[in-house]
């Protein structure tokens, strides 16, 4: 029997006898057996706080924080109002989008 | 649900110890880790499930070790060989009692046994290792480089796995009528 046959064979073989199994609990059931862990949101926090800092330090170092507080001297005031104001309408964006990425547009 | 799915769900369980990320994880892959090993097992439901459970434990315990080269998928069937041969290892201490007794008087059969005895049959024709790499690649579809990394053997040894059991299984297959 040439090589393509004998997969072929197996191939249809094996398929006949694929089946799902239906989870009947077992799901659960590993979830009860897992071992209690600790909540570790922290870390999170603990590395956003750093880098926050860090952020911080070598603006400030840099000159950064100088500059950008007389850029902002410059920018008239109705941008940086404007600004603002567009927070709510790009949050509100995002959520929509981030809500509905299952659905498709016909 | 795609492997942008499964990195996701690692990267919660693995950071924040989210046990509903697992809990998607393991719904996700129960049905082929547990099909699997019924497989390996000759339909041995309870047997099967039970090292099912030890290999998503032991996913959970490791998952800070998952690094991403290979799918999560092909890391979970290469903890399932590990807890497989395990369990294989274990059994050898009992090697000197007849299994054909053994098997007839506590062999536990699943609701799909009855019908699948010639797979179970046809399986028994291979070595353990040739079983694994048949079922891997005929049944779970995975490829050559992944039943390596699984079996955590060389490449051309995974495929050796599979021409000889290929070799063997369409001889059986043909004898028992099959392809005709």
């Amino acid at each position: 029997m040439e090589t393509n046959n004998k997969d072929k064979l197996l191939k249809d073989f094996f398929s006949n006898y694929k089946q799902e199994i239906a989870d009947n609990g077992f799901t659960a059931h590993v979830m009860q057996k897992l071992p209690e862990e600790t909540y570790r949101g922290w870390i999170v926090w603990i590395f956003a706080a750093i880098g926050m800092a860090l952020t911080f330090y070598i603006g400030l170092q840099s000159g950064l924080v100088d500059h950008l507080l007389v850029l902002f001297k410059h920018v008239p005031v109705y941008y940086i109002i404007g600004g603002v104001f567009c927070f709510p309408l790009l949050g509100t964006a995002g959520f929509y989008f981030s809500q509905t990425k299952d659905y498709h547009l016909i | 649900m795609s492997n942008t799915d499964d990195i996701r769900w690692v990267t919660q369980v693995a950071l924040l110890g989210d046990k509903n990320a697992f809990d998607k994880l393991t719904c996700k892959y129960q049905s082929p880790i547990r099909r699997f090993f019924l497989n390996l097992t000759a339909g041995d439901g309870p047997l099967s499930d039970d090292l099912a459970q030890e290999t998503f434990i032991k996913a959970y315990l490791n998952i800070t070790a998952f690094k991403g080269l290979s799918g999560f998928s092909t890391w979970l069937y290469r903890i399932a060989y590990n807890v497989y041969y395990d369990s294989v290892r274990a059994q050898k201490h009992y090697e000197d009692i007849d299994e054909s007794v053994i098997d007839n008087q506590h062999h536990t059969l699943n609701e799909f046994s009855a019908e699948k005895m010639d797979i179970y049959k046809a399986l028994k024709m291979l070595r353990k290792e040739e079983q694994t790499a048949v079922l891997l690649f005929y049944m779970e579809d995975k490829t050559h480089k992944e039943i390596a990394r699984i079996m955590n053997c060389p490449l051309g040894t995974a495929k050796t796995y599979i021409l000889k059991g290929k070799e063997r299984l369409t001889v059986y297959l043909t004898k028992a009528g099959y392809g005709n």
